[in-house]
């Protein structure tokens, strides 16, 4: 493989779910500076579209898709959308996801509640992979990457719904690598730290940035582009022997807002 | 930024000066000449000075860079420093080091002794230390200045035919993290640990049989063993600035590991 080709995402598709902010955004945008045609999911229409937009301004190509991961009619649509308008599936990112911020205490979750959090962080990237894999197998090239979260190795109060499902998540993600893997398909994770992102905006304060700092060798926060870069490292040929591996990125601390 | 102007930033080395130990080897020349063609001037260590200036010479053909062969017994510590002073004098600065040296036999479990034990932990632990710790003052002058240890599947399984190596490597494994957690922010260090590589001669040189050997790419989920440049790959990746929040990790390079279940697979 010569050097230029280790990143080279030319005629390549993926999809981004999560993609309208945050770190979907960025693993979006980066994957399309790469060259791949990207269809960019949200939850919200209209950032997806602005992600799109951006996409298409730098020189590229995308599609934005309105998409409730939790929908399977949905995830359908977002595998056949993309197929029809661009061509294919080679790539996914597993990103939307979330619960991680309710707390509820396990004397009082409730089951539907519980459920729904390991259909939003589990269930969505299985379900994605299985209508996906046939595609990334016709096409040649598959990789999948999940997002998964500090939250599947660190144990925290109340945190047993997100935590249970991004650990089951991690696991998922080693056993499909196996699974796939001899049809050219490599399933990775790539773990998050704390992120500057809206989402964590919403709940950070001083304090607790100044407690995160001290149990982190690398003395920053996250910044998106440090996760999408992993995202990048996975997604493309650069990582071609490299499958069911889980990467953290979280400045070599722990990070938790207790 | 432009698209391949974003590309060629998050992964240049230019003016970075990178240390492989063992460089001569399959990994290390894929990993220099690698570094090279990104920008890098690299210092490749052997313990043959033939085998090393043969090598340097044929990466700075292949790259344009200028690259440095030294002869260095990495299990000498006096040796180690004079690496390092050698280095500064020639480029003035250390901005990366991967730890590649390495080496184990197969050793019956209780086939070892003392000697043969210490030995392993000299070579494969005891080297890194001191290398690492020769060339932490220059490191921390660096940007994004990162450390890189080679390590091994025995490092972190079972090993019981490889009873010298595999304890040896674990205990890599271990230093690697320790200085992850004290020295941030200035350097990082990670590890990678390496599947079944076809490291040419070396591989057979330890006790594998060619019939071994395609047992083993028939096993391994992606259906083949690594290529020197695949464990180059992921070394580049986690020195780059890409990888600039990415510390104390070890990232497993095998391929997507072998199948252990001994279950018949139901094929699709």
């Amino acid at each position: 493989m010569s050097l230029t080709n280790l990143f080279d995402l030319k005629n390549k598709v993926a999809i981004v779910t999560g993609g309208g902010n945050g770190i979907g955004k960025a693993s979006a945008l980066i994957l399309a500076q790469a060259g791949a045609a990207v269809a960019v999911s949200d939850l919200k229409l209209s950032d997806a579209e602005e992600v799109a937009e951006e996409i298409k301004k730098g020189g590229g190509k995308a599609i934005a898709v309105e998409c409730n991961v939790t929908d399977d009619d949905h995830l359908v649509n977002l595998v056949e959308r993309t197929v029809k308008e661009l061509g294919g599936v080679h790539i996914l990112i597993n990103n939307a996801g979330g619960g991680g911020g309710g707390r509820e205490s396990p004397f009082k979750i409730d089951v539907k509640r519980f459920a729904w959090v390991f259909e939003l962080n589990l269930f969505s990237a299985w379900r994605l992979s299985q209508l996906c894999a046939p595609h990334m197998k016709d096409g040649g090239y598959g990789s999948i990457v999940n997002i998964t979260s500090m939250g599947s190795i660190n144990k925290s109060p109340n945190m047993s719904a997100y935590a249970g499902s991004k650990a089951a998540l991690n696991h998922m993600s080693a056993n499909l690598a196996y699974d796939y893997g001899p049809f050219g398909i490599r399933v990775n994770c790539v773990g998050p730290g704390a992120t500057k992102t809206a989402a964590l905006a919403s709940v950070l304060t001083p304090e607790i940035e100044e407690k995160m700092l001290a149990g982190t060798p690398i003395k920053r926060l996250g910044e998106v582009e440090d996760i999408s870069g992993a995202v990048l490292y996975f997604a493309a040929p650069i990582s071609e022997w490299v499958s069911g591996q889980v990467l953290f990125v979280n400045g070599g601390g722990v990070q938790t807002l207790d | 930024m432009k698209k391949t102007e974003l590309l060629n930033d998050l992964f240049s080395f230019e003016n970075k000066v990178i240390i492989i130990t063992g460089g001569a080897g399959a990994i290390g020349s894929a990993l220099a000449e690698l570094l090279g063609n990104l920008g890098a001037n690299v210092v490749i260590t052997d313990i043959n000075q033939e085998r090393v200036n043969k090598v340097a010479s044929e990466i700075q053909k292949a790259t344009g860079k200028e690259t440095l062969g030294l002869v260095a017994d990495s299990t000498d510590e006096n040796q180690m420093k004079e690496l390092v002073d050698k280095v500064v004098a020639k480029f003035g600065k250390i901005s990366g080091l991967v730890n590649n040296v390495g080496w184990g036999a197969a050793t019956p479990i209780w086939g070892s002794d003392t000697e043969k034990m210490v030995n392993s932990y000299k070579l494969n632990t005891l080297s890194a230390y001191n290398l690492t710790k020769f060339c932490m003052p220059y490191l921390e002058k660096e940007e994004n200045a990162s450390v890189i240890f080679s390590n091994s599947r025995v490092g972190n399984t079972p090993s019981p035919e490889f009873i010298e190596y595999s304890t040896a490597k674990a205990a890599l494994l271990n230093m690697a993290k320790s200085m992850a957690v004290i020295s941030g922010p200035k350097v990082r260090f990670n590890t990678v640990i390496i599947g079944s590589v076809d490291n040419g001669e070396s591989t057979l040189d330890a006790g594998f049989t060619m019939e071994m050997l395609q047992k083993i790419n028939d096993s391994i989920v992606m259906k083949r063993r690594g290529f020197p440049a695949d464990i180059a790959h992921g070394i580049m990746f986690l020195m780059s600035k890409a990888a600039s929040w990415v510390t104390g990790v070890d990232l497993t390079l095998d391929g997507g590991g072998r199948y252990e279940s001994k279950m018949p697979k139901k094929e699709d």
